[in-house]
């Protein structure tokens, strides 16, 4: 290890992860360094939400390391515990709690995983909810909400942990089209501001416009990697211009 | 445990006619309590509260109402009165079976009812809707497409209220009725084993509410082949486990929260 | 319809009674609940064995009627405990009570379980809260909240089963009122007496359960309408 390249933001080296006697990650590397956008695509059954899922260790990988922030994912409840703390997570199904107003969904963790006091908890909660412009909907319920306000609950509730890397798992996947646009503008401010993110989405305006390389995955590998210029406009293996000219009509 | 085999087995006879008399009371109470409850069902739903009103008081009262009292009530209670008791069905009334059955049927159509309703009224409206725009008549509707599905969203709750009432025909014991229990009972008072005819009469029940269990799956299998398709596609590869099989054998289906036992 | 002095008095035998049911009714319920949180949740764990020993016992415990399980306790429990205690009828119905109903309260709670969506767990983990927190905070509210009109209906079925208790020998409001029929040959007036407590405490609970529904279900209600 050279003592002088800044570390990683995230190093996944060889990860292999079985369902049973299904193969669905195929030792995979992949390095995100600070401040970079990766965006995955592939099609369904690819890994590419598996993938995201083993970082913050929703699933156990089987071989292979993954290190977040210096901290080694593995069985280690503490450690499992730190990752997690420097890494959000967007599902697509929001998963916000439902008997929770929004402003409770936002303080939970703070107070629980961070000890945080309710006062303070509850100025950090605004802070963000106001960033992601939903601020004055703080005293309503999730569903009360439209999906895409939903979707903008879930980042800021994420957001409340201050985490360093954030992953999103096909944040618009289940959004009606028209909400779409809004959870991609919070997406973009937050790139925009250095976040660290990876990003699992078929939205290719967004890729185009924010990733700083693109990761292509089928059959639960990773095909290519490039950068989005030339991920789009000169792709190097038959499967992924199959799956661009699929995407992009 | 004091459980004497060689008494188990003298008391069998008895006690299969006695299973007999428990499962006479449960068929005629099935048949007896629909058609109560068809009728209320439709009255509890009218859009008149001079029917609605009355078909609700009548599930609240017999809903509420422990079977035990019912027997009482209308084995003894119904016999005070004149009405009854010179009137042209006092044969009916004056027998312990019929009382039973009519007691257990108020009983059971007083659930049934909402089971009913519920069923009917989870049919979706656009279903309805739809039909109508394909000009079938309201009648045909009703006919073909909102109670054959309402029959298919109520099966679970109508197997979760049959079984119950099965278990709750015990009772009938005491207007002098004599079901399973009662055989126990006497087979105890002569004998004074209590635990050897009280865990035959268990087995017995045990045996018949999982033949019933058994026969209800079937039909909801038959019924519901629809959800069967869908359920598949969701369900993950690695989920298969051992659960299933073990649930199927005893009879053992997830709670159904809206009415139980 | 009039009342004679001495039917009043047997209204009297009847109102003491009731408080006996209640208390039948209140305990017997009050253990079922603990012993089924407890047992529903013990058996969620994923082990093979308690898996198998809790689906042959419940499938047991649900085959057969209440009123076996109360007579087998009254009669059978001085045998079975080998003759060193004689059991109360109180103490035989209660313990029925509790056995019978321990299990429909678990089986309650599993399913409440299984129906709180992955996504919560997910969510939860995704947030670095311990599982201790989870459960208190996200998981049992929302068990609650799906359990919660299954335990109302477990309640109004113990209530009603506290009558069944009578046949081993209780003097509960309904021995009273078969006493009371009996001695002043009224059946009607006493049965139905006995039957209005029982039907006005389900309209009550009915009420109050509407009402506990309603809050336990804040934010979840909308989705509804």
């Amino acid at each position: 290890m050279s003592g002088t390249a800044p570390l990683p933001a995230i190093m996944i080296a060889g990860l292999d992860k079985f369902y049973g006697g299904f193969h669905a990650l195929k030792h995979i590397d992949l390095e995100v360094r600070r401040g970079e956008k990766i965006v995955v695509c592939g099609p369904s059954g690819s890994g590419k939400s598996t993938l995201i899922r083993c970082i913050n260790r929703l699933e156990p990988h089987d071989s292979g390391r993954i290190v977040v922030n210096g901290i080694d994912v593995n069985d280690a409840s503490s450690n499992i515990q730190d990752v997690r703390r420097e890494v959000g997570m967007v599902f697509q199904s929001f998963n916000l709690f439902p008997h929770l107003t929004i402003l409770e969904n936002c303080m939970l963790a703070p107070r629980l995983a961070l000890g945080m006091k309710k006062a303070e908890a509850e100025r950090l909660a605004q802070r963000f909810l106001d960033r992601v412009h939903i601020g004055e909907q703080a005293a309503k319920f999730p569903a009360q909400l439209s999906g895409g306000q939903q979707q903008r609950v879930a980042i800021a509730r994420a957001l409340c942990m201050e985490p360093r890397i954030m992953l999103f798992d096909e944040p618009t996947s289940s959004l009606d089209p028209e909400m779409i646009k809004e959870v991609l503008e919070v997406m973009e401010e937050l790139a925009d501001d250095g976040m660290t993110m990876i990003c699992v989405t078929h939205e290719m305006g967004f890729a185009r416009r924010v990733a700083s390389r693109c990761v292509f995955m089928d059959q639960g590998e990773i095909v290519e990697i490039a950068e989005a210029a030339a991920f789009f406009e000169a792709p190097r293996s038959d499967r992924l211009r199959a799956f661009l000219s699929q995407i992009l009509h | 445990m004091p459980f004497d085999p060689s008494l188990a087995w003298d008391s069998l006879p008895r006690m299969l006619f006695g299973l007999a008399n428990t499962v006479g009371i449960t068929a005629l109470t099935l048949v007896l309590g629909l058609a109560m409850a068809i009728p209320v069902t439709l009255a509890r739903m009218s859009p008149r509260r001079i029917f609605r009103l009355p078909a609700a008081w009548f599930v609240m009262f017999f809903r509420g109402t422990p079977a035990l009292i019912l027997m009482y009530l209308v084995y003894y209670g119904l016999a005070q009165l004149p009405s009854i008791h010179d009137g042209p069905l006092w044969p009916i009334f004056a027998n312990a079976f019929a009382c039973a059955v009519i007691g257990l049927a108020l009983n059971h159509a007083s659930y049934l009812v909402e089971i009913l309703r519920g069923g009917l009224e989870a049919v979706p409206a656009g279903l309805v809707e739809a039909s109508a725009a394909l000009g079938i008549s309201p009648r045909q509707t009703y006919q073909w497409v909102r109670l054959p599905l309402a029959m298919r969203y109520a099966l679970k709750a109508y197997q979760n209220e049959v079984i119950g009432f099965t278990k709750g025909t015990a009772v009938v014991g005491v207007i002098t009725v004599v079901d399973l229990t009662a055989t126990a009972n006497e087979v105890f008072e002569r004998t004074y084993d209590p635990v050897t005819p009280m865990l035959t009469a268990a087995v017995l029940y045990w045996c018949l509410i999982n033949l019933m269990r058994i026969g209800f799956e079937f039909a909801d299998r038959r019924l519901n082949r629809h959800l069967a398709a869908e359920e598949q596609r969701r369900r993950k590869p690695v989920a298969a486990s051992l659960q299933p099989a073990l649930a199927r054998w005893t009879g053992l289906a997830a709670p159904n929260t809206e009415r139980a036992l | 319809m009039l009342i004679s002095a001495s039917e009043a008095g047997y209204f009297q035998q009847l109102a003491r009674g009731a408080v006996i049911t209640m208390e039948l009714a209140v305990s017997g319920y009050i253990l079922a609940l603990i012993g089924g949180a407890v047992v529903g949740l013990v058996t969620l764990l994923p082990n093979r064995a308690i898996q198998a020993v809790w689906r042959v016992y419940a499938s047991i415990v649900m085959g057969v009627p209440s009123l076996l399980v109360i007579f087998l306790f009254y009669y059978g429990g001085g045998t079975l405990l080998g003759g060193i205690i004689d059991i109360t009828p109180f103490e035989a119905g209660l313990t029925a009570l509790v056995v019978v109903y321990t299990v429909y309260v678990a089986e309650l709670v599993r399913g409440a379980m299984r129906n709180v969506p992955r996504g919560q767990f997910e969510a939860t983990a995704a947030l670095a809260i311990r599982p201790v927190g989870a459960w208190l905070h996200v998981i049992m509210p929302q068990v609650v909240r799906l359990a919660l009109p299954g335990l109302v209906n477990i309640w109004m079925i113990v209530l009603k089963d506290t009558a069944l208790v009578s046949l081993a020998g209780l003097n509960d409001l309904v021995s009273h009122a078969k006493t009371a029929a009996g001695a002043t040959k009224e059946p009607f007036i006493f049965f139905i007496a006995a039957a209005l407590f029982f039907v006005v405490f389900s309209a009550v609970t009915l009420r109050f359960s509407a009402r506990l529904e309603a809050r336990f279900g804040r934010g979840l209600a909308v989705a509804k309408a």
